[in-house]
């Protein structure tokens, strides 16, 4: 397994979908980080993260969403995460993230989340 | 020394790239351990934010040096020890206050600092924070195993 791996797709014309891989730590949320800021200054605001394969999360992959919901919203733009897996679950828990974000669990329910914000 | 002792060390540069290999050593040890599986990911995630936290800002502006893990764990508690030779750092862990995360400033500011100590006070029993200036840091983190049946 790579240790860490970040695809994108257009999911409509204005959601870009990022599916994310592997452990998003202190070593890989940089580049998360820079992934996102690239499509914001894209324009690309309204953001859908696919969550089923990140294996570990700690407290500065948990950062980048904090950030990222902020820098959306200051935007005018969302993020929705999707299909978090257990250990990913369980950090959001923690640090009472799983009440401030919207979650999804298919692309669908994103875009249609994604879509009222406007 | 009774079967249920574990002690382990494991030294490594202070660069991230090494938290993987740092949550490798501890998965292994802890299954050595007496700790219940249940607590197995909270405590490896206490200890990688100790030491993300020890390589980001324990050798700021010098040198990178190394860190070092040590494990002491018996029937009672599970402790793992954080050391490095940086900079002293106030990391706050040494406070006895409780941890209390103000998460809507955090969204609000988009501010990321902090996430990690509140996690280590959070999972962890006990988080104490030595410094000898010049010579050692030692950050001692403790999860106490508590009798089943």
């Amino acid at each position: 397994m790579k240790e860490f791996e970040i695809n994108l797709e257009q999911l409509s014309p204005d959601v870009t979908l990022i599916h994310i891989a592997g452990w998003l730590d202190a070593h890989t949320f940089e580049y998360m980080e820079q992934t996102i800021n690239n499509l914001f200054d894209e324009g690309k605001i309204r953001l859908a993260v696919e969550l089923s394969d990140v294996e570990y999360i700690s407290s500065a992959g948990a950062g980048v969403f904090i950030g990222t919901l902020s820098a959306s919203h200051e935007r005018g733009g969302d993020i929705v995460l999707m299909n978090p897996t257990e250990p990913v679950q369980e950090v959001f828990d923690m640090l009472g993230l799983s009440q401030v974000f919207k979650f999804a669990g298919s692309p669908e329910e994103a875009l249609s989340q994604l879509a009222a914000k406007k | 020394m009774s079967d249920s002792h574990v002690t382990d060390r494991l030294e490594v540069d202070a660069e991230t790239q090494n938290l993987a290999v740092v949550r490798e050593f501890l998965h292994g040890a802890i299954k050595r351990s007496m700790l219940p599986t249940s607590d197995a990911n909270k405590v490896v995630l206490a200890v990688d934010e100790a030491v993300a936290n020890t390589i980001q800002h324990g050798y700021e502006g010098q040198e990178r040096g190394k860190v070092v893990v040590v494990i002491d764990a018996d029937d009672k508690a599970f402790t793992v020890r954080v050391r490095d030779t940086g900079v002293s750092y106030d990391s706050g862990a040494g406070s006895e206050e409780k941890a209390e995360l103000d998460l809507q400033q955090h969204i609000a500011s988009g501010n990321k600092r902090g996430l990690g100590l509140f996690i280590m006070r959070k999972v962890m029993d006990e988080v104490r924070y030595t410094s000898r200036e010049g010579e050692i840091n030692e950050l001692t983190l403790v999860k106490y195993i508590k009798a089943t049946g």
